[in-house]
C-alpha cells in the first residue's frame, strides 16, 4: 500500500507524462502531415496550387484572376505569392514536391529546364492556344526544341521621366545617348523641383550586381550600342562581349556615373527595392519595367509622369523586352489542374482582370500582373485607356531584346553584372581590360556548361 | 547562509524523487528528451549530414543527385572570387574582432559601477545588441549617405572635411562595413567583460594601489588577468562570428561595389540561391565550417596557454 502522499506524487507525475505525451504528440503530427499532403494532391478535389513572384499588392490581382476561376469552373485554387521567390522554390524542389504552376520570369526557363523542374507541354492540347502569337510561343522553346512553358504576361523597359521638371527646364524629349546625359546634367543642376537646393539628380540606376541588377539595366545600352552579351550560332553559343561596341557602351554608363548628379549617389550599391530616386522625387530619369508606372503614378502624380520612346544608341533603340510564364512543375499530380488553370489564365477575361486597370473597371488597387497581354484579343491601349502603355506596346512590337531563355543565363549576367558594377565603381577603371577578363570568363562559364 | 539552509531538504527530497523515479520508469527520461533531440535531429543534425553529401554532389533534386568526389570542393578553391572573399573575411574578422574587443574592455572599464547614472549608460550602449541586424544595416545606409546632406558626411563637413563616397567608394566600402561590425559587437563585449570585472576582487586593487601600482599596472597585473576567461570567451565568439558575416554586409552593400566588400558568406548565397548551385554553395559552408573549428580551437589553446604563462 503507498502512502497518501506517494500517492499524489504519483498521480502528479502520470498528469506530466499525460502532458509531455500530448505535446511531443502535437509537435509530431503536423509533421507527418506535412509528408502526406503530396499523396493527397491526386484526389481531383485538392486545390490546385500555384505560386507567382509578387509583392501584397500584385497578388492581389493574382486573387482577383484566381477568385474569378474558382467561380467559373468550381475548381479550388491554393495561392501564395512569393516575394523571394527562387530561393523558396529551390526549397520545394529539395521536397520533390513543387507547386502544381508557378508564375515567373520567362528568362527562368532555360534554368528550370536544367534543373527539372517543368513538364514539357504541347501547346495543341491547350485550350486557346491559337489566341497567342507565334512569336510568344517560341519563347517557350526549350534546348530540345519542345515547349516547356505558356505565356502569360510580357513588356518592354522603358525610359520614364519626370514631365513637369523637364517641361519647367524647357528640355526636349530626349532622342539620343547625347540628349540623356544633357537632361541627367540638367536635372541635377538647374533645380528642376525650385525649392533652391541642390537635392535633385538625373537618373536612377539600380547598380549592384548584386542578383544581376547592373547588367539587367545596363543591358539595353549594349545592345543600343550594336553589342551583346552572348550569340547562338549553329545551336552553339559564344561571347560577344569582347567586341568594340561594348567598349563604347560601358564607357557611356560610366560617364553617367561619374558626372556627378547624373545618377543618384550611392547607386553603384542600389538593388532595384533601394533605388526609390524616381518616387521620392529626387531623380527624374528610370529606365525601368512599365509595371512601376503605377508606382510612380502615386508618388509624384500621374500627370508628371511621362514614358518616351526609347532614345537611340550609336546604332539603334532597342529596349529590353521580358515577361512571365506559366510553368508546369514535373512534380504535380494534378495534370488536368494544371492545364485548366493555365488555359483560364491566357484567356480574354483573365488578361483584363490582371491588366487591373481603371479602366476594366473594379475597385483597384490598379496594380497589373498582366503588363501587356499575351492574348492577341486584348487590345492593351484600349484597356489601360492610356496613351502611355501605346508607348510601351510599341517598345516592345519595334525594338525588343530578351535574354536567352533555353540556357541557364544566370550565371552569364552574374558575371557581366560583377564586372559591370567594377567598370562603374572606379572612374578610371580600365574598361578594354575588364571586358576582356568578362569575355574570358563569360567563355568559361560557356564551356562548363556545354552549351 | 540561510539560502544553504533552506535548500538543503529541497534537495535531498529530489534526490530521493530522481531515484523513486528511476527505479520505477527508466525510459521516464527520453520522453522529456524525445522533444529537443527531435527538435536538434530535423533542425541540425539531419540538415548538416545533408549538407555534406550536398558538397560531394552536382544538386539536381528532381533529376536525382550526381557524386561528384571533391569537384566541389576543387571549384572552390581555385575561384578566384572566392579567394577575394576569403581575404576581405579574414581582414574583416582580424579587424573588427581586434577593435570589437579593445573598445569593448575600454567601455566596460569606463561603465563599471552601480550607480543608476551608469546603468541608463550601459542600457544605451547596449541597444546595438538587441537590434535587429537588418535594422542595423539600413539605420547605417541612411546614415552612410554618400550625398553632401547624409547624416555622417554633415558632420564631416563641420570638422572640414569634405564629402566622402564611403560605401560607393571600393577603396573604403570594406572599413565602413567593418565600423558597423564593430559598433553592434563591442557593447556585447563590454557586457561579457562587465561581468568580468564584477567577479575581480576589489581588495586586490586596493593592496596593489597600497603597495604603490599605478592606475596602468592595477590594469595590467590585476584586471586583464582576472578577465582572462572572459577574453577567451569574446575572442571565440568574435571570430565565429566574423567569419560567418553576411547580414550586415548583405543589407549595406552586397558585396559591392566591385566586389570589394563580398565576404565568404555572401558569395555562398549568391552561389546556393542565385546561380542555384547548392552544391558548391554546400562545398563552400563546410570549407567555412572547418575553418570555423580550426580557429576555435585555435583561439581557446592561445588563450589557456597564454594563462599558463601568467
Amino acid at each position: 500500500m503507498s502512502s497518501p502522499t506517494a500517492r499524489a506524487r504519483k498521480l502528479r507525475w502520470n498528469l506530466r507524462l499525460v502532458s509531455a505525451t500530448a505535446v511531443s504528440a502535437a509537435l509530431i503530427i503536423p509533421l507527418t502531415a506535412c509528408s502526406t499532403e503530396a499523396t493527397n494532391a491526386a484526389k481531383s478535389d485538392t486545390p490546385i496550387e500555384i505560386w507567382t513572384r509578387s509583392g501584397d499588392t500584385q497578388a492581389k490581382t493574382y486573387q482577383k484572376i484566381l477568385a474569378a476561376f474558382t467561380a467559373d469552373t468550381g475548381i479550388k485554387v491554393t495561392y501564395k505569392p512569393v516575394a523571394d521567390f527562387d530561393t523558396q522554390l529551390v526549397t520545394r524542389a529539395t521536397q520533390k514536391n513543387l507547386p502544381d504552376l508557378f508564375i515567373n520570369d520567362a528568362g527562368s526557363l532555360g534554368q528550370y529546364v536544367a534543373l527539372g523542374y517543368l513538364k514539357q507541354i504541347d501547346r495543341t492540347t491547350i485550350k486557346g492556344n491559337d489566341q497567342l502569337s507565334d512569336a510568344n510561343w517560341q519563347e517557350n522553346l526549350g534546348t530540345d526544341g519542345k515547349i516547356y512553358g505558356v505565356p502569360f504576361s510580357r513588356q518592354a523597359a522603358v525610359m520614364t521621366i519626370r514631365k513637369d521638371w523637364r517641361e519647367k527646364l524647357n528640355l526636349p524629349i530626349p532622342k539620343t545617348w547625347d540628349d540623356v546625359t544633357a537632361m541627367a546634367t540638367a536635372f541635377a543642376t538647374k533645380d528642376p523641383d525650385g525649392d533652391g537646393k541642390a537635392n535633385t539628380y538625373g537618373m536612377v540606376v539600380p547598380g549592384t550586381a548584386q542578383s544581376g541588377y547592373i547588367a539587367r539595366w545596363g543591358s539595353p545600352y549594349l545592345w543600343q550600342a550594336g553589342g551583346d552579351i552572348v550569340k547562338q550560332t549553329g545551336g552553339k553559343y559564344t561571347s560577344v562581349f569582347g567586341a568594340p561596341e561594348t567598349k563604347r557602351a560601358m564607357e557611356w554608363i560610366r560617364t553617367q556615373f561619374c558626372t556627378p548628379g547624373n545618377v543618384v549617389p550611392g547607386s553603384i550599391n542600389l538593388n532595384t527595392t533601394d533605388a526609390l530616386g524616381f518616387s521620392d522625387g529626387k531623380a527624374g530619369m528610370y529606365l525601368t519595367g512599365a509595371y512601376q508606372l503605377t508606382v510612380f503614378d502615386k508618388a509624384v502624380g500621374k500627370e508628371n509622369v511621362e514614358v518616351v520612346p526609347m532614345p537611340h544608341g550609336p546604332k539603334n533603340n532597342t529596349t529590353f523586352a521580358e515577361g512571365e510564364n506559366v510553368y508546369f512543375a514535373s512534380t504535380s499530380k494534378n495534370p488536368s489542374g494544371q492545364k485548366a488553370l493555365a488555359e483560364y489564365l491566357i484567356t480574354e477575361k483573365a488578361q483584363k482582370i490582371g491588366m487591373d486597370s481603371p479602366a476594366a473597371g473594379g475597385p483597384g488597387p490598379f496594380t497589373s500582373v498582366v503588363r501587356l497581354p499575351v492574348n492577341t484579343r486584348v487590345d492593351a491601349g484600349a484597356v489601360y485607356a492610356d496613351p502611355r502603355w501605346g508607348i510601351v506596346a510599341d517598345a516592345y512590337r519595334n525594338q525588343p531584346h530578351a535574354y536567352p531563355w533555353n540556357i541557364n543565363f544566370i550565371p552569364l549576367r552574374q558575371i557581366v553584372a560583377d564586372n559591370m558594377n567594377a567598370m562603374m565603381a572606379d572612374c578610371n577603371s580600365d574598361i578594354p581590360a575588364l571586358i576582356a577578363k568578362t569575355d574570358t570568363a563569360l567563355k568559361a562559364e560557356i564551356a562548363r556548361q556545354g552549351i | 547562509m540561510t539560502l544553504t539552509d533552506a535548500s538543503t531538504p529541497a534537495i535531498a527530497g529530489a534526490a530521493k524523487l530522481r531515484h523513486s523515479w528511476r527505479g520505477a520508469k527508466p525510459w521516464v527520461p527520453w520522453v522529456f528528451l524525445a522533444i529537443p533531440l527531435l527538435f536538434a535531429l530535423v533542425f541540425k543534425f539531419i540538415p548538416l549530414i545533408e549538407g555534406i553529401r550536398m558538397s560531394f554532389s552536382k544538386v539536381q533534386p528532381l533529376l536525382g543527385d550526381q557524386f561528384t568526389g571533391f569537384d566541389n570542393f576543387a571549384r572552390v578553391l581555385t575561384d578566384s572570387r572566392f579567394h577575394e572573399a576569403f581575404l576581405h573575411t579574414v581582414i574583416l574578422a582580424v579587424c573588427q574582432t581586434i577593435t570589437a574587443v579593445a573598445l569593448g574592455l575600454i567601455l566596460a572599464l569606463l561603465f563599471e559601477g552601480a550607480s543608476r547614472k551608469l546603468q541608463i549608460a550601459r542600457t544605451v550602449i547596449f541597444l546595438p545588441v538587441v537590434t535587429a541586424i537588418a535594422v542595423i544595416g539600413e539605420v547605417w545606409r541612411l546614415i552612410l549617405q554618400p550625398t553632401d546632406s547624409g547624416l555622417l558626411n554633415t558632420i564631416l563637413h563641420w570638422v572640414g572635411i569634405s564629402t566622402q563616397q564611403m560605401l560607393s567608394d571600393e577603396n573604403s566600402a570594406l572599413f565602413w562595413v567593418g565600423l558597423v561590425g564593430v559598433w553592434a559587437a563591442a557593447p556585447y563585449n563590454m557586457l561579457i567583460l562587465l561581468a568580468g570585472l564584477v567577479g575581480i576582487d576589489r581588495t586586490l586593487y586596493e593592496a596593489a594601489a597600497v603597495d604603490g601600482a599605478g592606475r596602468w599596472r592595477r590594469l595590467y597585473y590585476i584586471a586583464l588577468p582576472g578577465l582572462r576567461a572572459s577574453l577567451s570567451v569574446i575572442l571565440t565568439l568574435a571570430a565565429i562570428r566574423s567569419l560567418r558575416v553576411f547580414a550586415e554586409v548583405f543589407i549595406l552593400t552586397g558585396g559591392g561595389p566591385a566586389g570589394s566588400t563580398e565576404v565568404w558568406m555572401t558569395r555562398i548565397y549568391s552561389i546556393g540561391f542565385d546561380a542555384n548551385d547548392l552544391g558548391l554553395a554546400s562545398a563552400a559552408a563546410l570549407l567555412l565550417l572547418l575553418a570555423t573549428m580550426i580557429l576555435t580551437v585555435l583561439a581557446r589553446w592561445l588563450t589557456n596557454r597564454k594563462g599558463a604563462q601568467l
